[in-house]
């Protein structure tokens, strides 16, 4: 029999309604497993247990006066500790933000989720400020790999990622500037969604770089990342980032798997700076998905250094009033990185931010004849702890910089992207983009759906003992 | 060699960090301004071949998508 941590959202929900589990059992489970867990994973920064026990009862409370239930109700989740929750103190990775004041209200997202039933168990670990692809976190600590402890679990969304593919929550929520959300999806074997640039309120988080910011949900399924999308959607008139755009609902079009969907591989500068395990990966999906063609991206490799310095300039603007008064409570791995960013010359960050709109038009139109682009999420599993270089292509690079440099491109464009996980021939995942048209996530959503009906994506939890 | 390139080529960095640390009033020692060096030297050769690009002077920078 399946535990209720091992059952989809729907049929937790269908389990609550029933009577067979409450609310407060799932919760009170979770909780016992995150303190069994996190000692060795280090996953959460903080953990919300009063909350999520008063949520619980909420919801027990609902279903015994026969009210309707949410379709989130009694769904455990956690949030990157750069979202605000009300009483808790947003600490973005930082520890020079652990004495700022406690947040007064949930952000956007979060208030959306608890307004659905959800259950939150409490925040997780990131690379400082969200600058970083492996949560090796010099004040907080690394967080660990549920696949295998002794590796990384990708970042910045670190121990978002974590958290699910463990098994200690249904989802979590993760944000992605260059690739975060899509980098650790990928090392540590679960899902993850990028939405459209512009789609989701990013109202009542810590910005890091306001041109790329995203946030997007973290499941072991598609159906599950559906669900927890659908919930976020609407308009927040506060986010002035935010798309005039109408909720598009994803969930019941799921069934709908690949029928139609023309699929291409993007071949040159994606399948260029991956090992052989990322080009099976490629090679498994695009039989499924019948690709018809392996294009190119002209530019991607401009489009990576643009992204790089909107990120270092607006990353390095956010941080200097701090860079000045107190450097020596930053993070040592990316200090004098921020403060380079800091000083770059406006006219480079300019053309980088013309140039996003020169690469926009330039590879919009390949959606006149493809609706899915499969390219790598990262250019090799999870590397151990620790571990400064990967060799690529016959090249040593930085783990730290260039995990992110197939999602680089995609993110600076905007697109909605589902990593989905692969095994490879070495036991560790690694993730692949669908990647869709600007606002057609419930696209990259069913291509998800389609390889898991075909039984080629299908994510276990890795349960981790201390 | 484009004009930018040489100019990236043989622009002296580190008075130009020595400038931003006055400018931006921050107080460095030698270590940390070799760092630095190291990491604007890094985003300096970024940058190049993306100012070496001819944009149409109608090109404006990217919104959100609205279509």
């Amino acid at each position: 029999m399946k535990t209720c941590a091992e059952l989809t959202i729907q049929q937790l929900h269908h389990a609550l309604q029933s009577g067979d589990v409450s609310a407060v059992e799932i919760a009170s489970a979770t909780l016992d497993n995150i303190e069994q867990s996190d000692p060795t994973l280090n996953a959460y920064t903080h953990v919300t247990r009063d909350r999520m026990l008063s949520e619980a009862a909420k919801v027990d409370s609902l279903r015994a006066s026969g009210g309707t239930l949410p379709p989130l109700a009694g769904v455990p989740y956690a949030v990157k500790n750069l979202l605000d929750v009300t009483g808790q103190v947003t600490l973005a990775g930082a520890s020079l933000n652990s004495t700022n004041p406690v947040a007064k209200q949930d952000a956007w997202t979060v208030s959306r989720l608890a307004s659905q039933g959800a259950l939150l168990s409490g925040m997780l670990n990131m690379d400082a400020y969200a600058y970083g692809f492996t949560t090796e976190n010099s004040h907080y600590g690394v967080t660990r790999n549920p696949r295998d402890t002794s590796r990384i679990a990708g970042g910045s969304s670190g121990g978002s990622a974590a958290a699910v593919a463990a098994g200690l929550v249904h989802f979590t929520l993760g944000s992605d500037t260059n690739g975060s959300i899509r980098v650790p999806s990928s090392l540590s074997g679960i899902l993850g969604l990028k939405p459209t640039f512009g789609r989701i309120s990013r109202s009542g988080s810590q910005p890091f770089v306001a041109s790329l910011d995203h946030l997007g949900p973290m499941a072991r399924c598609a159906a599950d990342l559906s669900q927890v999308y659908d919930a976020m959607q609407g308009t927040d008139p506060q986010d002035a980032f935010q798309a005039d755009k109408p909720t598009t609902e994803t969930f019941s079009r799921l069934t709908h798997g690949q029928q139609g969907l023309r699929t291409a591989v993007l071949g040159g500068y994606f399948s260029t700076w991956c090992d052989d395990d990322a080009k099976d990966a490629v090679k498994l999906v695009a039989k499924a998905l019948e690709a018809q063609e392996e294009i190119e991206m002209p530019q991607a490799e401009l489009a990576r250094s643009a992204a790089f310095l909107i990120t270092a300039s607006e990353g390095g603007n956010q941080y200097l009033p701090l860079l000045r008064s107190i450097p020596q409570q930053f993070e040592p791995l990316s200090r004098e990185r921020l403060l380079a960013g800091a000083m770059i010359p406006a006219a480079w960050y300019v053309q980088a931010q013309r140039f996003r709109h020169q690469f926009q038009q330039q590879i919009l139109p390949l959606f006149d004849h493809w609706d899915i682009l499969i390219a790598p999420s990262t250019p090799c599993s999870a590397t151990l702890i620790g571990q400064e270089t990967i060799r690529i292509n016959g090249t040593d690079l930085p783990t730290r910089a260039s995990m992110g440099m197939l999602t680089q491109p995609i993110s600076f464009l905007g697109l909605p992207v589902v990593s989905v996980p692969l095994q490879t021939a070495s036991g560790l995942p690694i993730g692949l983009q669908l990647i869709a048209p600007p606002w057609r996530e419930d696209l990259c959503l069913r291509a998800a759906w389609a390889l898991e009906q075909q039984g080629l994506v299908k994510v276990l939890t890795s349960p981790v003992m201390k | 060699m484009s004009e930018t390139k040489k100019n990236t080529a043989s622009t002296n960095w580190a008075a130009y960090i020595a400038q931003m640390e006055s400018v931006l009033a921050l107080e460095l020692d030698d270590a940390r301004r070799q760092e630095l060096l190291a990491q604007f030297s890094r985003i300096a050769q970024m940058a190049q071949p993306l100012m070496d690009l001819p944009l149409d002077p109608r090109l404006e920078i990217a919104g959100v998508y609205r279509a």
